[in-house]
C-alpha cells in the first residue's frame, strides 16, 4: 500500500468526468457499469465534493459480508468484492456508513470502488487534480493533532 | 505449485486448488451447475466431469467431477473428449426429464445436441435442478433456514415442515444466488415475502427507500458489531451526508486560509 487517493474538494469543479471514468473503466460485456464515485454538492455556491470509497481501515461492509466476499487488497490497499463470491444479500450496501458499496442494477451486481487495481481511472481523467493518486511519502500518513 | 497439463497445454497451479477452478482459469468452457464461489464444492450436478490420466497410469482413465478434484503434480487432464461429452450428455438427458421447461437446461442440453429427453419428462415440472447453492448459501451465511428435504424424485428444497421458517431473515442470499431464478420473493412497499415468511424492511428516514429488513439488519448489528446507526438511511443519504460534512469543512479550511 504505496499509494494513496488523494480528495482535494477544493479543487473540484463538479464537472463529473470522474464519474464518466469510473463507469467506462468498469464496464462489463460491453456496457458502462455504474460508477463507484460521485461529484455531489458540497452543501455551499460552488463547492463541490467527490464521495466514493475511503477503503476503512475497520470497514463496515467486510464486517458485514457474511460469506467473506469483501477483503483487503494486499496490493492495492484496496477492499475488493469478488463478484464470484457475492450473494447479493445487500448487507455492505446496507452498512457502508458512506454509501459506497452500491447496487448496479443494469449488471445486477453490489458494485465499489477497488481504486481500479492500482490505477484509478477517476484521478487520471481529473483535470484539476481534484482526485490524485500519490505515494505515500508525498502524502502525509496521518496529521499530527 | 504443481504443473499439470490440461488439454494439451501445460499449466502451473497452487496446490490444493481444484480442477475447475484452473480450467476457469484457462478461459475453457466446462459446465457447472451446482458450483458457487460462496460456498464449497458439492458434486452434486456432475456436469464439470472431466477426463484425467497420468504417464504413469499404463493408459488407464478415471472420470471425476473437477469442482472437487484438486490439482495433483503430471495430472493429464481431458475436458471435452468424446467420452466425456457423452456421459455429459446422459446427464443433461436426465436434466431434460426432470426441468424439461428451464431455459438454463435447454440451453445446455443444446450445446450439448440435445433438444429433447430420452426419458419420459415429469409431468408437472419446475425449475429447481437440485444443485443446493440455495441451501448451501444460507448455511454459509449462518442461517440455516431452508433445506434439501426427500430423497429420489421427492426430493426438494424447503424450509421446515414447510412452513415459515423461523431463520430466515430475508436476507434473499437463496433467491439472489438460485441459477434457474426458482425461488421467489415478493417486495411490496417495505414488505417483503419469501418462503411465506413476511418481513418489514428499514426505509430511509430522508428518502423513504426500502433497504434490508429489519430481522437482517438486527442480526448485523449484534454479530458484526454494526452500529445500528448506520442502517438509519440508504446508501444515496449517506454520500449526501458525506458530501455535506466534507463540504463543510472544505469550505471551513478554505476560509480559514484565507484569513
Ligand atoms: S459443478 Fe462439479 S458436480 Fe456440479
Amino acid at each position: 500500500m504505496n499509494y494513496r487517493f488523494v480528495v482535494k474538494p477544493e479543487l473540484c469543479i463538479g464537472c463529473r468526468t470522474c464519474e464518466l471514468a469510473c463507469s467506462f473503466a468498469h464496464a462489463r460485456n460491453g456496457k458502462q457499469g455504474r460508477t463507484r464515485i460521485f461529484a455531489l454538492d458540497g452543501g455551499f455556491k460552488d463547492l463541490f465534493v467527490p464521495v466514493t470509497c475511503l477503503q476503512c481501515e475497520d470497514a463496515a461492509c467486510a464486517k458485514s459480508c457474511l460469506v467473506n466476499a469483501i477483503t483487503r487488497n494486499p496490493e492495492t490497499g484496496a477492499m475488493d468484492l469478488d463478484h464470484e463470491k457475492c450473494v447479493r444479500c445487500m448487507a455492505c450496501v446496507a452498512a457502508c456508513p458512506f454509501g459506497c458499496s452500491l447496487i448496479d442494477e443494469q449488471h445486477e451486481l453490489v458494485v465499489k470502488c477497488d481504486l481500479c487495481g492500482g490505477d484509478p481511472a477517476c484521478a487520471k481523467f481529473c483535470p484539476t487534480k481534484a482526485l490524485e493518486y500519490k505515494p505515500v511519502t508525498v502524502t502525509a500518513l496521518r496529521p499530527a493533532i | 505449485m504443481v504443473s499439470l497439463t490440461i488439454n494439451g497445454k501445460v499449466v502451473r497451479a497452487e496446490e490444493g486448488e481444484y480442477l475447475l477452478a484452473v480450467i476457469r482459469r484457462m478461459g475453457i468452457d466446462v459446465p457447472a451447475l451446482c458450483q458457487h464461489e460462496a460456498v464449497e464444492p458439492y458434486g452434486g450436478c456432475r456436469l464439470c466431469m472431466v477426463e484425467i490420466t497420468k504417464d504413469s497410469w499404463d493408459g488407464w482413465k478415471k472420470y471425476v467431477t473437477s469442482c472437487l478434484y484438486p490439482v495433483e503434480q503430471d495430472l493429464i487432464v481431458t475436458t471435452h473428449s468424446d467420452k466425456v461429452n457423452d456421459l455429459r450428455r446422459g446427464i443433461l438427458d436426465l436434466f431434460l426429464a426432470r426441468n424439461p421447461e428451464t431455459p438454463l437446461i435447454q440451453k445446455l442440453a443444446a450445446d450439448y445436441g440435445l433438444t429433447r429427453t430420452s426419458y419420459e419428462a415429469i409431468p408437472e415440472p419446475n425449475d429447481c435442478i437440485l444443485c443446493s447453492i440455495c441451501t448451501r448459501v444460507c448455511d454459509a451465511m449462518g442461517f440455516s433456514a431452508i433445506s434439501m428435504v426427500n430423497r429420489g424424485h421427492g426430493k426438494e428444497v424447503a424450509p421446515p415442515l414447510h412452513q415459515a421458517p423461523p431463520d430466515c431473515v430475508g436476507c434473499l442470499a437463496c433467491a439472489q444466488a438460485c441459477p434457474t431464478n426458482y425461488i421467489t420473493y415478493e417486495d411490496v412497499g417495505n414488505r417483503r415475502t419469501i418462503w411465506n415468511k413476511q418481513f418489514e424492511l428499514l426505509v430511509c428516514d430522508k428518502t423513504g427507500r426500502p433497504t434490508i429488513t429489519k430481522e437482517f439488519a438486527d442480526y448485523l448489528i449484534k454479530n458484526r458489531e454494526i452500529p445500528e446507526d448506520y442502517f438509519r438511511i440508504d446508501d444515496a443519504s449517506h454520500r449526501e451526508e458525506l458530501a455535506d460534512k466534507m463540504g463543510r469543512i472544505t469550505r471551513w479550511s478554505v476560509t480559514e486560509e484565507a484569513k
